[in-house]
């Protein structure tokens, strides 16, 4: 007769591999798809942001250390930089849509990314936040893949800055509206290019669901901005530490 | 489908091997989307299967960084400790930086 396993035993060896990481993580994100999508993209119930938190919440409940999940998690995670390549190809599509206006959105687009790390760090600094914290504050308006490079280059921790780039994604997603309104922005392309320069690809896509020539400029902003901000970024980063 | 695959991950490493030997300060998928935009200029054409991959890789890119940002459970109390900057700098800055992005794209449009 077979030994029935006992439960526990079934956990380890589950957990053991990388399986189980995999699974909870495309679990966790469809989640957070589904909600997002039933809210008609309500940009509060942002897909990373939920499966971060059911994740997160899942691993403490079953006291998986977070190197363990990780390490079946990684097969994910290697995809970044592949993802990031692929980047080319709506700034490509962007470009070919650009017209005349090359002068001022490159303008616009460092103007956006000084404004960006100045005000993050200088905020975060003023008010006393810990150094590694103010650290993650650079790159946070750079799309995430891109960021967590940065912050690798230089130094500080990918997983804050991950962290505030999603937070930030998420924020202007939900402020643009109302400070473009506030300051009587009327075209898209005007709308949509600092919603990408601000908030990368999670303002974009909420810029997407508002008008297509709005998001084809945030997305080129997103990509133009991932570029310049990381060869900036660590030179500025340098200067002031 | 797979020669666009094939295509990123040629260029990907091109931009890992540059990073390595030539330019460390630049994350190496950052110089495989520059030499990959470069291409495309050159060609002037987007070869559909990249486009099918790209598309795919764009449209699942919330899911990639997933495993990083569940690191944020190691990082929690020192949150919690900071939190009042990191909310305030968070939303002040994304405010001023889209109202100054905007501003500046005004400004250009009233000289003409």
């Amino acid at each position: 007769m077979i030994k029935p396993h006992s439960f526990v035993e079934i956990w380890v060896y589950l957990s053991g591999s990388p399986l189980i990481a995999l699974f909870i993580t495309l679990v966790a994100y469809q989640i957070g798809l589904w909600a997002y999508q039933k809210t008609k993209q309500n940009p509060l119930l942002n897909p990373v942001a939920i499966a971060v938190i059911l994740v997160a919440t899942f691993i403490e409940l079953v006291d998986m250390q977070y190197d363990k999940y990780f390490e079946g998690a990684q097969f994910i995670h290697f995809l970044l930089g592949s993802a990031t390549v692929a980047l080319a190809i709506p700034i490509y599509r962007g470009i070919s849509s650009l017209k005349n206006r090359v002068t001022p959105l490159l303008v616009a687009l460092f103007t956006g990314g000084a404004i960006s790390i100045a005000s993050g760090v200088g905020i975060s600094t003023l008010l006393g936040a810990d150094k590694n914290i103010i650290g993650a504050f650079y790159s946070k308006s750079v799309t995430a893949p891109i960021a967590m490079g940065i912050a690798e280059r230089i130094g500080t921790s990918p997983t804050l800055t991950a962290i505030f780039a999603v937070c930030t994604g998420i924020l202007g997603a939900i402020l643009a509206p109302y400070v473009l309104n506030f300051l009587r922005i009327k075209p898209w392309w005007q709308r949509g290019f600092p919603i990408g320069v601000a908030s990368h690809g999670i303002g974009a896509s909420r810029a997407f669901s508002i008008n297509v020539e709005a998001g084809t400029y945030a997305s080129l902003a997103m990509g133009l901005h991932g570029i310049t901000g990381s060869i900036a970024i660590p030179v500025i980063y340098k200067l002031f530490n | 489908m797979l020669l666009g695959l094939i295509q990123i991950l040629l260029f990907q490493s091109l931009g890992e091997l540059i990073s390595k030997f030539l330019l460390p300060s630049l994350p190496g998928p950052v110089i495989g989307l520059v030499f990959l935009l470069c291409w495309l200029m050159i060609k002037k054409e987007i070869n559909s299967s990249l486009a099918l991959v790209s598309d795919a890789l764009s449209q699942y890119l919330g899911l990639l960084f997933v495993p990083a940002a569940v690191g944020v459970v190691l990082f929690l109390p020192q949150l919690k400790e900071n939190a009042l900057p990191i909310i305030c700098a968070l939303i002040g800055s994304v405010v001023l930086t889209i109202g100054g992005t905007a501003l500046v794209l005004k400004l250009f449009n009233q000289e003409k």
